[in-house]
């Protein structure tokens, strides 16, 4: 290392790395592990989990409607860790409850108090409270898988963007970033 | 479905949502795994992790007392783990690519966003069952390889001992 940028293209860094191969810790006994296999990549388990998963989604959708009413709670005493936790608790729940877009919304709103907590701002109630009528008429609706539940989520996605421009989050690096789920 | 349950494998659920947690044993019941555990937070699964050794661990990320990413780091480095080399599947609405870094850096094995589909869950599953990872122990880390893919056309930075050399596997 003569003064060069030690983790610059081509060159080693010394790190102390010990790599340790399958076969030499405990993994999935051969038998089991070809079995499993098998039946995770059979579409017949594919397909019964997936009436599993909406035979259940009545069952989600009632709870997704008791953390509405606790998001709206913590809107109402201005509590906006409470907020969090519990759009975050609808965004889980929420697709497969078969309300895509009050997931979506749900998401936009835990989206925006993140990157604006971590920027060390504080976020303006008025996006909060369309997030929140939004979140509430989507959720209640009796189809809110429609070309509107989806139109709104679009619509709040684009005014958290816009809020987000706004603020400074060069200084939270990365925070703005999302995977696709 | 063919063949008889899988009578000996055991599963542990760390999820402090009631409703996900009876959707994740459900699927696994689909699957005809019966051995389920279930904990609602890190602290309470780490116990049944010593009781009961299991071998998959499905764990959501937000949760008190002690969340998924601090439940992910005893399972790896804990000298009470009985074995920090188990599967650990994190699945949470968490999106923030920030989270899933924290995630990763933990060691966790396989990173699924919500909302659960079958076909999502068993892709991940099928992954660890037919491409165990290697595992590696560095300063600060140990965990699964996070560089899942060779990637050929990789010029560098270079990090560790062993780069652009032979592996050494132990």
């Amino acid at each position: 290392m003569t003064g060069q940028n030690p983790s610059s293209p081509g060159q080693k860094k010394s790190t102390t790395a010990t790599k340790i191969a399958p076969g030499t810790y405990p993994t999935f006994a051969t038998a089991d592990a070809m079995r499993l296999s098998r039946v995770l990549r059979d579409p017949e388990t594919t397909t019964k989990a997936a009436r599993v998963i909406a035979d259940k989604a009545d069952e989600l959708r009632m709870a997704v409607l008791a953390h509405v009413g606790r998001l709206e709670e913590a809107a109402r005493i201005s509590d906006i860790g409470a907020v969090f936790e519990q759009a975050h608790e609808i965004r889980g729940l929420a697709g497969n409850a078969g309300l895509a877009a009050t997931g979506r919304i749900a998401n936009g709103l835990c989206k925006y108090i993140d990157v604006i907590d971590r920027a060390g701002c504080k976020p303006e109630r008025s996006v909060v409270v369309l997030h929140l009528e939004a979140i509430a008429r989507a959720a209640h609706a009796e189809d809110e898988a429609t070309r509107l539940g989806d139109t709104v989520a679009d619509e709040l996605a684009l005014l958290v963007e816009k809020r987000l421009s706004e603020i400074n989050v060069s200084a939270t690096g990365k925070a703005g970033e999302f995977i696709a789920p | 479905m063919s063949g008889a349950a899988f009578d000996h494998l055991k599963v542990l659920i760390v999820e402090d949502n009631v409703h996900m947690r009876a959707l994740l044993r459900t699927l696994l019941m689909a699957l005809d795994i019966k051995n389920v555990f279930e904990a609602d937070n890190g602290a309470n699964a780490f116990a049944i992790l010593r009781d009961m050794s299991p071998d998959l661990i499905l764990t959501d990320l937000t949760m008190k007392p002690v969340d998924g990413i601090a439940f992910t780091r005893e399972v790896r480095l804990s000298k009470q783990s009985p074995n920090p080399y188990v599967p650990i599947v994190m699945i949470t609405g968490h999106t923030e690519r920030h989270r899933v870094e924290m995630a990763r850096d933990a060691g966790v094995t396989e990173f699924l966003a919500k909302p659960i589909t079958a076909q999502n869950l068993f892709l991940r599953l099928a992954e660890i069952v037919e491409r165990p990872r290697s595992y590696v122990r560095c300063n600060g880390y140990f965990g699964p390889d996070r560089r899942r893919r060779a990637e050929e056309t990789y010029k560098g930075p270079w990090r560790r001992h062993d780069d652009q050399s032979d592996l050494e596997f132990r």
